[in-house]
């Protein structure tokens, strides 16, 4: 773990959310998320899956299908004026956001490199659309470990760990300042899941700004500054990962927390609501040991917690 | 065969989408087209060789709606009449592609193995075939008539049909309640006619009706080319090869209005059945493009 | 890949020769009787005995067969009895015109259906993707022979722009390539307008379902180009499966081929086959039909390599 003394800020999130219209229904994907993070500052969103932590990363990049609406604002500082990526139009996110000054570590490699083409292709078209057509592909490749013969293979010729590699090459290639990996760990056994992590912290050494999206505590664990907990559509619990591990003060957090092979291994009870369908108050209220009355209304944050009963205060 | 499978479940399926109100409007259509067929004779009698002389090759006017044809038979009615041959003629031929259909699919999905293989290579072997070649050949050795019209449509259109039954069959011989049927000591025939049949039926019907469309088609470009129906059995397509002799003259609405019944017939059934092979599952989906 | 389609290929032709072979056998028509033509009604029985025991009619079906087949293979298509001329030569004059015809209209749905069935896909939902569906849509629906009698109508009758039918002018001696060429443009038009609709429904589906593809996302968000991403991602993977539409298509372009050649009067196969099935000229419709089935399943190898060149996850294998 490393301590960053956070001076500027690199992308300022205010208010965002995100609405999916599907036929009858409404998903409720993203709601008033407010999160800023530093140049050198790794922050890890952590959720289940299905609690609308990889619409975060879609909704960064200006890349939600045509039936989401998004409010609020997302500031990306940097070099030149900041740019609210959640309003800026399609040719501005293609031409000088998205990969220059933003860039994505996929889900799943295996989908997301095009089957058609070699590593090698898929690298040069990269470097060559950033202007860096006189970086070669073979260093690159060598910064995540991939020797120049890897190059060659296809996609499906690919192990999963190549391909999370190569999927990471891609994203570092533009030598973005920001970059949002989500759930880059997932299906990796735990040597590339600890290969993958340092990638990324060392990257935030370098001076980038990082959001780690993942279900993964342990990961968050390894390499965070900060820690977001995310829990139907918001975020439940936004604090420094060293006090966040010492005592998570969110019951959603400190059961997640709980739920790891190495403390008591206890699952959480009950399931995680709809998204199409949550309530009005707190979405954990039904499945905490501690809910009250008042968890009926939305709780407000309160010094990183957005609870009516945080567990520090009983502590 | 990965590679086979890989490519077939990429191939995504056309369907038409029609919204509420389209559907209403095609199942009015259709109600409405039946009826007509079914009752025309006593609503607007006709003789077909009614020839007049004295108004052929009239334009379209408030007597003859569509028209009058180049021996001055009125064309609206003759359409009226064409259609009814073309609609019934389609309903049987598509009935007698579901039986062969219904009979090679029931042999392949309930002996399966070898036979079941076999028959399969056989599918394959017609469906790489070009049909309308394969039908004129078939009709051409029969000489054209109405039965051989019939059985040009039943032996090139039974392909779907007996893909559909032989899945269907197959999966169903792996659910567990054919298994206690069979324990149970119930015979062959018995799990097939009272087990099986009430599944597979309505998947039929649904084929059945889809096949109409393409049967009145088969019938229809068959009568064009002069090779389908009798003249005294005039259908749609016997109509719009007669109208291509008046076109020439002159006289362009001989075949617009028989073209315009057929394209009309066509959308309606397709969104009808549209709607009707959404609550049917996926597997019946993709066989049944439309 | 290549020895398996060939596997196949074989005994496709095999069982569309024994089929046809078995209905030109079940037919009621008398061979011998058709090759003698009017003359039949002055022959005596001895006559047609004749011809008979010459073809061979009265021996057992596989001996015919053998005979039939031996034949083929030796490039003996037989005599049509229709055109009284060998079958190759009804082949060789007429054969390149079809060809011409559907290759040309094939050239012309391929490229129409890709600008216009990636434009709708790209501007999805909008007026012009609601427009070229419902268009489609109503295509599908008008049998093809109609289709071309209302061309006629409007662009050779009506405003006189084009000629109705035939493969030159009239009074023209020679044939001459611009001549052809204009003569050829509505039937080509009304092959390819009939046989559009599929493909370009299915590049739209297609298309407007690979753009929210996991790889073309992870494109756009390395900030590719907009055109990178969709010719090097998105149409290049969503395209794959047209390869093989083509060849399953095939069948159906030739017989939209037969009805249009019919409605414009062109030279090509097309007319013959219905004067064969007319004259019930089972040698001439057997050639055809086996020769058209060979193409078929020649071109559908040819889209099966054309998939494995352009698809590093299918590999020749056999």
């Amino acid at each position: 773990m490393t301590t960053t003394v956070c001076t500027s800020t690199m992308l300022a999130i205010s208010d965002l959310t995100v609405r999916f219209r599907l036929p009858g229904a409404i998903v409720h994907a993203v709601t008033a998320i407010s999160l800023t993070v530093a140049p050198g500052e790794l922050l890890a969103v952590v959720g289940e899956s299905g609690c609308g932590k990889s619409v975060l990363a879609h909704a960064l990049l200006g890349l939600l299908p045509a039936n989401a609406t998004v409010s609020g604002t997302a500031l990306l500082h940097g070099d030149g004026a900041p740019v609210d990526l959640l309003a800026a139009d399609e040719k501005t996110m293609a031409r000088t956001v998205r990969g220059r000054r933003v860039g994505l570590v996929p889900q799943s490699p295996a989908t997301a490199l095009t089957p058609v083409r070699t590593g090698r292709h898929l690298l040069q078209e990269t470097l060559r659309a950033h202007s860096r057509a006189r970086t070669d592909a073979e260093t690159v490749a060598a910064g995540v470990g991939l020797a120049p013969a890897d190059l060659d293979l296809y996609p499906h010729e690919l192990s999963g760990g190549m391909a999370q590699r190569l999927a990471t090459a891609l994203a570092l290639a533009p030598d973005p300042p920001l970059l949002l990996a989500d759930e880059p760990t997932s299906g990796l056994d735990r040597p590339l899941v600890d290969a993958t992590l340092d990638l990324l912290r060392a990257r935030c050494d370098d001076g980038a700004a990082v959001i780690l999206i993942t279900h993964d505590l342990a990961a968050a664990e390894r390499v965070a500054d900060t820690v977001a907990v995310m829990y139907a559509s918001r975020i439940v619990e936004h604090r420094p990962a060293l006090e966040f591990f010492a005592g998570p003060r969110h019951p959603y957090a400190h059961a997640l927390l709980d739920a790891l092979p190495d403390r008591s291994f206890a699952p959480i009870p009950g399931h995680p609501p709809m998204l199409t369908d949550l309530p009005a108050g707190c979405a954990f209220a039904p499945r905490c040991p501690y809910a009250s009355i008042d968890c009926g209304t939305q709780p407000s944050r309160d010094r990183g917690v957005a609870c009516h009963h945080p567990m520090g205060a009983r502590l | 065969m990965a590679e086979l499978t890989l490519r077939r479940t990429r191939l995504p399926r056309l369907r038409l989408r029609p919204g509420r109100l389209g559907v209403t409007i095609a199942t009015t259509v259709l109600v409405l087209a039946v009826a007509a067929c079914l009752f025309a004779p006593l609503l607007w009698p006709l003789d077909q060789s009614a020839v007049n002389l004295a108004r052929i090759r009239l334009a379209p006017s408030w007597a003859h709606p569509a028209g009058t044809d180049d021996l001055g038979r009125d064309v609206a009615h003759r359409t009226l009449y064409g259609l009814r041959v073309s609609l019934l003629v389609g309903a049987v031929a598509a009935l007698v592609a579901t039986v062969i259909g219904g009979i090679v699919g029931g042999i392949a999905g309930t002996l399966g193995g070898r036979v079941d293989r076999l028959l399969m290579r056989i599918v394959d072997t017609v469906a790489a075939l070009p049909h309308l070649l394969l039908g004129i050949f078939i009709v051409a050795m029969l000489r054209p008539s109405l039965g051989a019209v019939i059985l040009s449509v039943g032996l090139t259109h039974w392909l779907s049909t007996a893909r559909i039954v032989r899945s269907e069959l197959l999966s169903l011989r792996t659910r567990p309640f054919i298994d206690a049927a069979i324990s149970g000591g119930a015979g062959r025939l018995r799990v097939l006619t009272r087990h099986l049949l009430p599944h597979v039926l309505p998947k039929l019907a649904l084929a059945t009706t889809l096949m109409v469309p393409h049967a009145v088609w088969h019938e229809t470009a068959l009568s064009f080319l002069g090779l389908g129906l009798p003249p005294h059995l005039a259908s749609l397509g016997n109509m719009i090869n007669d109208g291509q002799g008046s076109l020439l003259t002159g006289a362009w609405w001989a075949s617009l209005m028989p073209g315009l019944v057929i394209v009309i017939v066509t959308l309606a059934l397709a969104a009808v059945v549209a709607r009707w092979r959404d609550r049917l599952d996926p597997r019946v989906r993709a066989e049944l493009q439309l | 890949m290549v020895r398996r389609r060939l596997l196949v290929a074989v005994p496709v032709l095999i069982a569309t020769s024994i089929g046809m072979f078995l209905l030109g056998a079940a037919s009621p028509i008398d061979p011998a009787k058709q090759y003698a033509g009017a003359a039949a009604f002055t022959a005596t029985s001895e006559n047609l005995d004749q011809i008979r025991a010459n073809w061979g009619v009265d021996d057992p079906l596989p001996v015919q067969y053998a005979r039939w087949v031996g034949n083929l293979l030796q490039g003996d298509l037989g005599w049509s009895t229709s055109r009284h001329e060998p079958v190759t030569a009804v082949l060789g004059a007429r054969a390149g015109w079809t060809l011409l015809l559907v290759s040309t209209a094939l050239a012309v749905v391929l490229v129409s259906s890709l600008v216009l069935g990636t434009l709708a896909a790209y501007r999805r939902g909008g007026l012009f993707d609601r427009g070229l569906r419902a268009a489609a849509y109503a295509v599908e629906a008008m049998p093809v022979f109609w289709l071309g009698l209302a061309a006629i109508a409007v662009f050779a009758l009506s405003l006189g722009w084009l000629p109705a039918g035939g493969l030159t002018e009239v009074t023209a001696t020679t044939t001459s390539a611009a001549d052809v060429a204009r003569h050829l443009i509505l039937p080509v038009g009304v092959l390819a307008v009939s046989q559009a609709p599929w493909f370009l429904l299915f590049v739209r589906d297609s298309v407007a379902e690979s753009l929210r593809d996991d790889h073309v996302l992870a494109a756009k968000a390395r900030g590719l180009p907009g055109r990178t991403v969709l010719f090097g991602h998105a149409l290049r993977t969503a395209l794959l499966p047209f390869l093989t539409l083509i060849g399953t298509h095939l069948p159906e372009l030739v017989g939209g081929a037969v009805l249009v050649e019919t409605v414009f009067s062109l030279p090509g196969l097309g007319a013959v086959t219905v004067q064969a099935a007319l004259g019930s000229d089972f040698p001439l419709l057997a050639a055809i039909t086996l020769v058209t089935t060979a193409v078929v399943l020649t071109a559908n190898l040819l889209t099966d390599l054309a998939y494995t060149a352009a698809d590093p996850r299918v590999r020749l294998d056999g």
